[in-house]
């Protein structure tokens, strides 16, 4: 177990130090130059270049990356070039709401997939299963901008129920922002969840063809016993690898959720930062999120031994 | 089912950390903000909070070194300026009660408003504007202004608040650049002990003054009780930023907000007829159309340029891309201005003599050019209007969509052969014309011509108005004549309101002032 997770460690700084490589350098090969875009179209040559010296944008791109990552392993991920803020206290501030939506949106997926997943494996071919598998065909399919901006439609314009965005801390007013929550939530859940259906349906299909549901059946076991006390347990182990795998699809999706939503979390301050070449805000943000998914996973994998003890982590034995 | 408890414990206590961390990390946010936040999600009825729906988030909070148009926005009710505008673009007295000029035009002697301190308790006085006026000249500071004060030679402290402000040569436009972020004084105490930081807790002289900002979120004002004029009846003003414009006007409608600003166009219509809500509208002071490269085919050709100029019909682009929320342009200066001249007149659309034209210079069959636009609805379809329009005289016209930061540097870097951008406009006709059409301009790609730059030095340099008006009419007619940038429409400009708001002035410059606003 314990080389195990030092050899996962020792990939996942490996996986890291590739993610900054490729993070610091699509930043800086995209067109566009921050000295530029903060002093506007007005500005003269000497005060670009004078800028430009001052950012340090001017020494050679291996350099600036030398200095950058150098500072991270110090804990210092530069200051934003807009305001001189320093980029680490600016993602803390939105970590948490991101972290909020994250955690909300995957409660409502598990809401509606367990139960769906189960009912559309168990009754198989009724009208439920394809209630349920139309419903995950559609939660893929729909686009979240086009989910988002219909959901504020019906229940923030037409109905009134919700607020229609915007977000306020839950130690604040803990009522509204539940309320906030909910919208934003829901488009990404509804993707989550339609994911996970379609995948606890057919791992608790496959796991109740097995030899041991036989026999559970034989021994006079209920049907609610063996599925609930026998084959769940094992169906959802893929699924638990997947949800750790769809962080990385949550991230592209808060992206857009958090713009429609007007929620100020990791993905609007990322799309602010490009679209102002705010480069230090850019690698900070992304290699935050790239550290969320291989942690996660990471955990996933030891909570993978743990669930099934036919995996074997040392691996050979 | 042992395991399966197993596993939901897991998941629970999982989720359970992370929230946890969620709530941990920024329990610092000051007590403040938090009634703030509540009230700004409109459950409170008190009247005296005005929440503003803003295009964009205000990058930062320091004048001397903003370049986004949204942080003025915001500058507006925090700080002070020598002098501001009304709606006639007159100049009219801030921070300076009076102001003389001398008769060549290159001195200006400020007299300043006495008993004006700043947030903090710093006096305002002569020192304190020298200060300000050093500080955005100095090149080590790296300021954006530093353009626009070009112009000053030496300032003089004459006395306690007397200044005088000495020019290298006679510049016209001195004052209007006075009246936007190079006239807006800060702190010099709070300068000298914040430094940097100076651009997230700024202080200033104004109506309002700085609570807190949380980026993308919020940006709170609440009323200067020591302020130097009357009283503002708001005791508090919140700014949301909202980049969606769809999302900005269902906050509107929804009651969350009780102003907005940059209606879309595609709106207008709708909100004329809303009921609760008010709908103002003002010219702008800007230019919107096509920038041309005129260094390489084919907008070196002057023909060529005369001809894409005249196959344009502006009329049709403003009613059906822009929904009549703008009007045509014949040039630079929009009809707001007092430089404005009605005999220079917006081009009509002429296909046959487009074609003569380019037969004239060797291109009977057309020609076909790049041109590049922004990634908005609107633009692919002014484009595409274009490229029609176009078509009919043989010009083959592609669009390439590129995102603003990249297009900049393309035209920088003369990478374009034209590019759908305008000009938000300046107080001062000099500050539209000059950027634009002067050899050294800011914005001039590659258009040099010694009449022009003769005509708009002498109208910079000249102090009669009229003068100077005739100066701008004669560049004008020498613009149309040779189609260095092809002028489309002039930008109007809405914003919308809750119609129990009083007091709200709409300007030219697009700015929102709450000075004198209030709710009944």
């Amino acid at each position: 177990m314990i080389v195990f997770i030092l050899r996962r460690l020792g990939l996942m700084l490996v996986i890291l130090f590739l993610v900054s490589v490729i993070v610091f350098s699509l930043v800086h090969l995209t067109p566009g130059d921050p000295a530029r875009m903060m002093l506007g179209q007005e500005a003269t040559p000497e005060a670009l270049e004078a800028l430009r010296e001052q950012l340090g944008l001017n020494l050679p791109l291996y350099i600036q990356y030398f200095n950058w990552l150098t500072g991270i392993l110090q804990g210092d991920f530069g200051v934003s070039l807009k305001d001189n803020t320093p980029v680490l206290s600016i993602l803390l501030e939105k970590l948490p709401v991101t972290i909020q939506l994250t955690v909300f949106s995957f409660i409502i997926a598990l809401l509606i997939a367990i139960p769906a997943g189960i009912i559309s494996a168990v009754r198989k071919g009724t009208k439920w299963d394809y209630v349920g598998t139309m419903f995950s065909l559609g939660g893929v399919s729909i686009p979240p901008f086009f989910l988002g901006i219909l959901l504020i439609f019906i229940f923030a314009v037409s109905l009134g129920w919700l607020p229609p965005s915007g977000y306020v801390e839950p130690w604040v007013d803990f009522k509204q922002s539940m309320l906030l929550m909910i919208l934003p939530a829901l488009t990404i859940g509804v993707r989550l969840s339609a994911e996970l259906t379609r995948m606890l349906r057919s791992s608790l299909l496959e796991v109740l063809q097995a030899d041991y549901i036989r026999t559970a059946y034989a021994k006079g076991v209920m049907e609610k016993g063996v599925i609930f006390g026998h084959a769940l347990k094992n169906a959802l182990i893929p699924v638990v690898t997947v949800s750790g795998l769809q962080l990385a699809t949550f991230f592209g999706g808060a992206v857009i959720t958090e713009t429609i939503f007007a929620v100020p979390g990791l993905g609007r301050l990322i799309v602010d930062a490009i679209l102002t070449r705010d480069f230090p805000v850019v690698q900070g943000a992304v290699l935050f999120m790239a550290v969320a998914v291989v942690v996660v996973n990471f955990i996933i994998d030891i909570l993978y031994s743990i669930l099934d003890p036919r995996i074997k982590l040392t691996g050979g034995q | 089912m042992r395991g399966t408890f197993k596993l939901c414990f897991l998941l629970a206590v999982t989720l359970m950390l992370i929230s946890a961390c969620g709530q941990a990390a920024p329990t610092e946010s000051p007590s403040e903000g938090e009634q703030e936040a509540s009230e700004s999600a409109g459950q409170s009825a008190d009247k005296t909070t005005l929440v503003v729906g803003l295009d964009d988030d205000p990058p930062q909070l320091d004048p001397h070194f903003s370049t986004a148009a949204v942080d003025r926005q915001v500058y507006q009710n925090l700080y002070d300026k020598l002098v501001d505008i009304d709606e006639q673009l007159n100049f009219v007295p801030q921070l300076a009660e009076d102001w003389e000029i001398s008769d060549d035009g290159t001195v200006y002697t400020f007299y300043l408003r006495q008993g004006v301190t700043f947030h903090d308790g710093t006096p305002f006085n002569a020192e304190a504007v020298k200060f300000n006026i050093e500080r955005m000249m100095d090149p080590n500071n790296g300021s954006p202004r530093a353009a626009e004060l070009q112009s000053i030679d030496t300032i003089e402290v004459i006395d306690e608040h007397t200044l005088e402000v000495h020019l290298k040569e006679p510049f016209s436009p001195f004052l209007a650049v006075l009246s936007d972020r190079a006239g807006m004084m800060v702190s010099p105490t709070a300068i000298e002990e914040k430094g940097e930081d100076f651009r997230n807790s700024p202080v200033g002289t104004g109506p309002f003054k700085f609570v807190e900002r949380v980026r993308q979120d919020r940006l709170v004002l609440e009323r200067n009780e020591d302020y130097w004029g009357e009283q503002p009846q708001l005791e508090k003003i919140i700014y949301r930023p909202y980049s969606d414009e769809n999302v900005r006007l269902t906050n509107l409608l929804s009651g969350e907000l009780d102003i907005i600003n940059k209606v879309p166009p595609k709106d207008v219509e709708r909100l004329r007829n809303e009921s609760g809500i008010v709908l103002s509208e003002s010219g702008a002071l800007g230019f919107q159309g096509l920038y041309l490269n005129n260094k390489d085919f084919p907008f070196n050709v002057k023909e060529l340029r005369n001809a894409l100029d005249l196959v344009i019909d502006r009329e049709a682009i403003v009613n059906v891309a822009l929904r009549d929320a703008a009007i045509p342009s014949a040039g630079a200066i929009p009809p707001g201005s007092w430089a404005y001249d009605e005999s220079i007149q917006v081009k009509e659309r002429d296909v046959e003599a487009a074609k003569r034209l380019m037969a004239e210079a060797g291109y009977p069959d057309g020609f076909s050019f790049t041109l590049k636009i922004n990634p908005r609805p609107v633009e692919e379809q002014i484009g595409q209007m274009i490229q029609s329009m176009a078509a009919e005289a043989g010009i083959d016209v592609e669009l390439e969509i590129v995102e603003f930061g990249t297009l900049i540097d393309q035209l920088d870097n003369f990478e374009f052969e034209a590019a759908r951008l305008g000009w938000s406009g300046r107080v001062d006709p000099d500050g539209n014309m000059h950027p634009l059409l002067h050899s050294n301009g800011s914005i001039n790609y590659g258009y040099s011509n010694p009449e022009m730059d003769e005509l708009l030095d002498r109208a910079r340099a000249e102090t009669d108005p009229e003068v100077r008006k005739e100066l701008y009419r004669q560049a004008a007619e020498l613009a149309q004549e040779e189609s260095p940038y092809i002028f489309i429409y002039h930008e109007l400009d809405f914003t919308a309101y809750k119609d129990n708001l009083k007091g709200f002035r709409h300007l030219p410059d697009t700015m929102m002032r709450f000075h004198d606003v209030y709710f009944e």
